[in-house]
């Protein structure tokens, strides 16, 4: 069996005075799909920006396996788009880490373009590609922030209710597409949900967190059911 | 039951200021003087206005012909304005740039704000001579001074996110700043840049007045030639007819551009 991409041994968060996890033990292994759900405040937001290094663990560690930072890329609830440019622009700005600012000064590389058209092709947007984000719906602009973290070519995804304002279709359409992406290159893919029934669908792995109880999380395989 | 506010409360800054202003305007009143003799004011007024009529359409060809060199000191100044602003405002702009460089690029603005546009053009005549460069030279430096304050504050209300994420996604400095933060920018800018052609039309055509080119001059020449006040009001209703198409064109792209990036606010 391969090693575990990233995963945390006996992890703490605290959000000002209050636990919002102990003792985490999570392991993100290649080719899987880890869904992560509880109610708001449960703190599924802060365990993804603790794993994308954003913000250090109160206690525990994180075991980082990747060769590069860049292998590790995350879909913020805000999205965090150029509202003032296309839709291609926005999702090629995820792929500037592989050029320099010389090669991508006037416009980007013709394979680069390809790929980000294809990339809003499979997300529905290729009628919508020159047009500005800000004139993209919410659910939209939800699909063009996934194809942006896509184009980097991450190895391990997270993503943070990255179909929360999506209709049925195409939150399925997009999970699908993320899942077989990532797992085509034996990454894995780690997502934020709410909704049960998707958890049920595409996740291989679930960790409940308990808004309550910071020790109370559990997780769960599809097949092996309660591990730990 | 409501607590009644003490009557001073609703004296926030907003209202002393307010209140500051008006007090200082009435005051001023009594020492605003005519100049003590018995003039007929709207007799005079309607004598003067009357030499403004029939316009002379005879100087038309050569009034069009100052009014192009006018528009070309414009469009020149404000793309070479544009340039050296958008540099400067990198500079000026407190989320993009370093302390030790942010004040003093600032108080160069500053500097180049406090000469109007008609000193700035007395100085060019003085250096380069009685020609259009020098209404080029003035209008740059006039316009840089208001385009990188403009700019500048544009880039700071301009959200970072967009900026912030491509650092994390693994762009440069230079690359975020170019996809991230100039796209959120650019259109404010634009609406800007659309704004100083309009205000430099108006400008070149009085700096020409102190013989740095375009229009101005013919104005000068005609408010100084006696029984010229007709030929002056052809320049004047040129100058009027381009100021009022510049503005209609450019209200309409402010306006599409408006469109285009508050689509999302109903969404």
């Amino acid at each position: 069996m391969q090693p575990p991409l990233l995963s945390t041994q006996g992890l703490g968060l605290q959000i000002e005075d209050r636990w919002l996890l102990k003792g985490l033990n999570l392991s993100l292994n290649p080719g899987s799909f880890v869904a992560i759900t509880g109610s708001s405040g449960s703190g599924k937001t802060t365990l993804l920006r603790t794993l994308a290094g954003e913000i250090t663990p109160e206690i525990g560690n994180i075991d980082n396996q990747l060769d590069s930072p860049t292998k590790l890329a995350m879909i913020c609830q805000d999205l965090q788009l150029a509202d003032g440019a296309t839709a291609l622009t926005n999702v090629l700005g995820g792929s500037l880490g592989r050029h320099s600012f010389i090669s991508t000064l006037w416009r980007f590389p013709p394979d680069e373009r390809k790929e980000a058209s294809r990339l809003l092709s499979l997300f529905g947007l290729a009628e919508k590609e020159d047009q500005w984000t800000s004139t993209l719906s919410r659910g939209e602009r939800q699909r063009v922030a996934a194809c942006r973290t896509l184009i980097t070519r991450p190895l391990v995804l997270l993503a943070d209710e990255p179909v929360s304002s999506l209709d049925p279709f195409w939150a399925d359409q997009v999970l699908s597409n993320l899942k077989s992406t990532i797992i085509k290159r034996k990454g894995c893919l780690v997502c934020a949900l709410h909704n049960d029934e998707q958890v049920e669908k595409f996740a291989d792995t679930i960790l409940r967190l308990d808004s309550t109880n910071p020790e109370g999380w559990k997780i769960e395989t599809q097949k092996l059911g309660i591990e730990s | 039951m409501k607590q009644e506010m003490p009557w001073h409360s609703r004296f926030d800054l907003l209202g002393v200021t307010f209140l500051l202003f008006i007090i200082g305007a009435l005051g001023s009143l009594p020492s605003i003087e005519g100049s003590g003799r018995d003039l007929n004011y709207l007799g005079n007024l309607s004598r003067f206005a009357s030499q403004f009529f029939p316009p002379d359409w005879s100087i038309l060809d050569r009034t069009l012909e100052g009014l192009f060199e006018t528009v070309k000191i414009a469009l020149v100044s404000t793309f070479l304005a544009i340039i050296l602003s958008i540099g400067l405002s990198i500079c000026a702009a407190s989320t993009i740039s370093p302390r030790w460089l942010l004040w003093p690029t600032r108080m160069l603005l500053n500097v180049i704000r406090t000469i109007p546009s008609l000193l700035w053009a007395l100085l060019a005549v003085v250096i380069v001579g009685s020609n259009p460069l020098a209404g080029v030279i003035a209008l740059t430096f006039y316009s840089v001074g208001y385009l990188a304050k403009f700019f500048s504050e544009a880039f700071e209300a301009a959200n970072t996110d967009a900026q912030e994420a491509l650092r994390s996604l693994g762009a440069s400095p230079l690359q975020a700043f170019q996809y991230g933060l100039w796209p959120n920018a650019r259109p404010i800018i634009w609406s800007h840049c659309l704004w100083m052609l309009e205000y430099n039309v108006r400008s070149a055509s009085i700096i020409g007045y102190v013989g740095a080119g375009g229009i101005g001059l013919h104005l000068k020449l005609y408010a100084e030639s006696a029984n010229s006040w007709n030929k002056f009001s052809l320049v004047m209703i040129c100058i009027l007819v381009i100021v009022t198409i510049l503005d209609f064109i450019g209200e309409k792209i402010r306006k599409s551009i408006r469109r285009k990036l508050e689509g999302n606010s109903s969404k």
